[in-house]
């Protein structure tokens, strides 16, 4: 046997090991699509590795799963997300929020704002017990439980032999006092315990001092809220209602919703918003014309700019080509939100460099400075002008890259045959360029599609446009408008709706992509056998 | 075929990777019992009887991690706690809990600011607090910054808001009245008058609602509790506010600047004012610097927005009693407020802090006493829907950008046309959902 093959299933073994580690843990959290994903890459890995009739496949089945955890599944993630109500208010799941309804206790107003010395004891079969000092007359004494014992026991009593003569606490010899550190030790326990004073009211601890002495609240002896598994009905313990179930993931209470609430389904009522609603109908044709406006230019011009540099510095001629090269793409090495920034600073209209450049030739020709940012125009203009700085040096490099494939002979014959320059550059060159290249600017518009850096960073989407219905601008696009709608929406942040638009994006993208790469197919079948 | 044969024992050797995989998890069940007969040994001393120390999981900012750290550990041996501060970003905490807390992996106290306590308590990521007798030492704009339908979420431990930076050299002080600033900028013969955030393409409702709010225009109608369903940013009061800045731009007394270029001209003595708040110190620091009350609206005195810092205690705690204790024996106590103001000088919250840092640093003071006239920002989440609109209406007043609107064939001629509209696009906004 190979050293190879041994190495192989090795390392197979540990990967199973791990996997099967994982078993029984998400089982624990009842996470049931872990264990299904768990089960299918186990399965997958296994399959292709052992057996010999799928070693084809032994290349594509790692990329493969990465595909499906970091593309396909956040992909249907958000789909899922897009159908659900999802959004402030309705984060957790149904029976978090019963939980967490449940977990609520309450004081009456009378109960509220009374605070008192709490002494914590306990006996020789580790029960707890508590000492509440409300004043001389008021020491009560009582064996602590937790809620579904309060019918076990008796009502704390007032224990005057707990002080002597000197106002000091006395605990008899059967009993031990707990000091802050120790209660703090069984805090997990101690928290879920009370003492009963009557029927409606409880003692619990509150505050654990380990400097001075622990003291302790009063409560209702009933939590917030009940909740019946059978009849679905919540009972309010605090106002005596019984609560329903709303039909948008909540419980109403006397016509009044509870918070939290959790994540229902809608099904497509989020798209129906979109498509429906005059608040995002109204500004989404602007935003959507300016998102592709916004993605196609930005593609050219850097390509434009990027082509220009690489050909003009592939030509051998050109000395220190290296050194302008590494120059040109420094500003693909400065990471984009700080260049951004300095953008930002430099347009200033007050106080920027640029607008103070430009002084003589405002003066010269006697025209208005450029009020960067304020209009609509210029602010178009400097989010261009900033992504084609932030995008040539990538267009310089794969043009570069692509200049140096063409082989030198094409240029020569053309020459031979006659060609100028520039005609066999129109003619050879530029089209054997799009044919490597048409993928990655079909990519460079996919990204700037969602370039959401650039725009937040730079305008904010502003400058605004005056009487839309939704706060709304001139930049923002499709992606930094959605990012508005879900953060500030009506309320709080809406995921789903937020989700919805980034479907609705995708899917864009999407059909885009597969016409523009249908188109440079032809390309290369027409220039591809050169 | 051998190559059969050498497959099988592969699996073979894979099922017995698998069995030491198993085998691992049974040893860790097994060892449970193993700590559990400790108790019986110790019957005579009862408290000691839970061995594993408790643990509390906290996140904060950096400054309050460094702040926190050297008092830590005497807490941590008197109280036998394990107390893990894990450094987060100060705007981060938020999203990150609304994830993390419900997963069961949250922590059980973190910071934050209080106007996101609306959306936790609907989200039902907090737990109330009761901070009782530590209460009265609070002052009042703490308490109902943190407050949700009459319970406390949220011990704060630092304000802030903003208030006018001078400079020096310049001028002796900010004058009470803005005509007795425009008077003393025009004295002082700088460039700009009054720099403040919220003009220059970049719209800031928090840095101008001063000029919204302080002489009877509110966002919502505070009564107990901030009423989204009552926007006062169109009454005649908060239009008379809005014309009145108009007047104040068109007469160069406050300047069209962004916040980078407010501060530019500030630190390049091109405006004699600066408005913003007690964060800016170290900046404003590039001029000799005084800092005083924003100047009156009508003899109202100016009601910034106040910012709140508070810590929260999650809803997903294991041990909220414990958490509790952490905020009222020790994170509340004046050594600890101390520390985390000599890390991080931002507005006392507490009365007995601001008694030391009052004579100390006559500036914090200034910053301190405009807070006082000042408001919560509003903690409820419809808060979400009005930065967007407030922030560009008062943009479209501070760079004087009026005129008919080509593609909604909406008019804004006036400051006041640009308030009712922006309080028309908060109600639309909230009504919408």
């Amino acid at each position: 046997m190979k050293t190879s093959t041994i190495l192989k299933y090795i390392l197979l073994g540990i990967f199973n090991a791990l996997m099967f580690y994982v078993v029984p843990l998400a089982i624990t959290y009842e996470s049931w699509f872990l264990l299904l994903i768990i089960g299918i890459i186990t399965f997958l890995i296994n399959i292709t590795y052992i057996t010999n009739r799928l070693k084809p496949l032994k290349w594509i089945t790692p990329g493969f799963i990465f595909l499906i955890s970091f593309v396909l599944f956040p992909a249907g993630y958000n789909f899922y997300v897009s159908f659900t109500n999802w959004q402030t208010g309705h984060i957790l799941t149904k029976t978090q929020v019963i939980e967490r309804l449940e977990d609520l206790t309450y004081s009456t107003d009378e109960q509220k704002g009374v605070e008192f010395d709490l002494y914590v004891m306990q006996d020789s079969n580790l029960d707890y017990f508590f000492l509440a000092d409300f004043d001389q007359d008021n020491l009560l004494f009582g064996k602590a439980v937790t809620s579904d014992q309060f019918e076990d026991i008796e009502y704390a009593t007032h224990e005057p032999s707990f002080k002597d003569s000197n106002n000091n606490i006395t605990i008899p010899e059967s009993l031990y006092l707990l000091s802050g550190k120790e209660q703090i030790a069984n805090s997990s326990t101690l928290q879920d315990l009370s003492i009963l004073i009557d029927k409606n009211t409880r003692i619990k601890l509150y505050n654990i001092s380990v400097f001075g002495a622990s003291s302790g609240r009063i409560f209702s002896s009933q939590q917030k809220y009940t909740y019946d598994q059978d009849s679905e009905i919540l009972y309010d313990n605090r106002k005596n209602v019984a609560c329903t179930l709303g039909d948008r993931g909540n419980f109403v209470c006397g016509g009044e919703l509870v918070d939290p609430g959790w994540r229902i389904n809608v099904g497509t009522e989020n798209y129906h918003r979109i498509i429906n609603d005059d608040r995002f109908r109204g500004p989404l044709s602007t935003v959507t014309e300016w998102t592709f406006q916004f993605a196609f230019l930005s593609v050219v011009l850097a390509f434009i700019v990027g082509l220009l540099l690489a050909t003009t510095l592939n030509n051998e001629k050109v000395r220190f080509q290296k050194i302008y090269r590494s120059i040109y793409i420094i500003p693909y090495a400065i990471p984009a939100f700080i260049s951004i920034l300095v953008f930002r600073g430099l347009l200033n209209p007050d106080f920027g460099l640029v607008n103070d450049w430009l002084d003589p030739f405002y003066q010269l020709f006697n025209i208005e400075p450029i009020r960067w940012f304020r209009t609509e125009g210029s602010s178009k203009a400097a989010v261009l002008l900033v992504n084609t700085w932030l995008g040539f040096p990538y267009m310089f490099l794969i043009v570069t890259g692509a200049l140096q494939s063409i082989p030198n002979e094409l240029i020569e014959a053309s020459k031979v045959d006659g060609a100028t320059p520039r005609q066999s550059f129109f003619k050879i060159t530029f089209p054997l360029l799009l044919v490597s290249i048409s993928p990655l600017l079909i990519g460079a518009f996919a990204y700037n599609f969602n370039n959401f850096t650039l725009i937040f960073l730079l305008t904010g989407g502003g400058p605004p446009i005056v009487g839309a219905d939704v706060s709304v601008g001139y930049t923002d696009i499709l992606i930094s408008f959605t990012y508005n709608l879900a953060v500030s929406g009506g309320r709080g942040v809406q995921f789903g709706l937020a989700a919805a638009v980034t479907t609705i994006i995708f899917f864009l993208v999407l059909i885009i992509s597969a016409i523009s790469f249908r188109y440079s197919k032809r390309l290369e079948r027409v220039y591809g056998n050169i | 075929m051998s190559n059969t044969k050498l497959r099988f024992g592969a699996i073979l050797l894979i099922l017995s990777l698998v069995l030491v995989a198993c085998g691992g998890s049974t040893e860790e069940t097994v060892e449970e019992p193993a700590t559990e007969e400790a108790p019986e040994e110790t019957l005579a001393a009862p408290a000691t009887t839970s061995p594993p120390p408790e643990k509390l999981l906290i996140w904060a900012e950096e400054k309050v991690a460094v702040a926190l750290e050297p008092l830590l550990g005497a807490y941590e041996s008197a109280a036998g706690v394990d107390v893990e501060v894990v450094i987060y970003e100060f705007g981060a905490i938020k999203d990150d809990l609304s994830t993390a807390g419900p997963a069961g992996e949250g922590p059980d106290l973190f910071i934050g600011p209080h106007d996101m306590v609306g959306e936790v308590v609907t989200n039902g990521l907090v737990s109330p607090i009761d901070l009782g007798s530590i209460q009265s030492d609070i002052f009042d704009v703490g308490i109902s910054a943190f407050s949700v339908g009459g319970e406390v979420y949220g011990f704060p431990y630092a304000t802030e808001a903003i208030a006018m930076f001078y400079n020096s050299d310049l001028v002796d002080g900010v004058p009470s009245t803005w005509e007795e600033v425009k008077a003393a900028c025009d004295a002082a013969g700088t460039e700009l008058c009054v720099a403040a955030p919220g003009g220059g393409g970049g719209g800031d409702a928090y840095h101008n609602i001063p000029f919204v709010q302080s002489d009877g225009g509110y966002i919502f109608k505070f009564d107990g509790g901030f009423d989204p369903s009552d926007v006062g940013l169109d009454n005649a009061s908060a239009l008379a506010s809005a014309e009145f800045l108009d007047s104040l731009v068109k007469n160069g007394t406050v300047a069209s600047t962004d916040y980078g270029g407010s501060m530019s001209a500030f630190q390049e003595e091109k405006s004699l004012f600066w408005m913003t708040g007690p964060w800016a110190r170290n900046d404003a620091a590039a001029v000799n610097y005084g800092v005083g009350l924003i100047p009156t609206f009508d003899g109202n005195a100016a009601t910034p927005f106040v910012g709140v810092r508070g810590m929260f205690i999650s809803a997903f705690s294991e041990n909220k009693v414990l958490a509790q204790s952490f905020i009222l024996d020790f994170f509340s106590t004046v050594d600890v407020q101390a520390a985390m103001y000599a890390e991080d000088p931002r507005l006392p919250a507490t009365k007995s802090l601001f008694a030391i840092v009052e004579n100390e640093d006559p500036i914090a003071a200034q910053f301190a006493a405009s807070a006082s006239n000042g408001i919560p920002m509003p903690n409820i989440p419809e808060m979400g829907s009005v930065w967007g609109p407030v922030g560009d209406a008062l943009l479209i007043i501070r760079d004087q950008n009026y005129g008919t609107n080509e593609d909604t064939g909406v008019t804004v001629d006036s400051a006041s046309d640009a308030m009712k509209l922006a309080a028309q696009q908060v109600r639309d906004a909230i009504a919408g959902g």
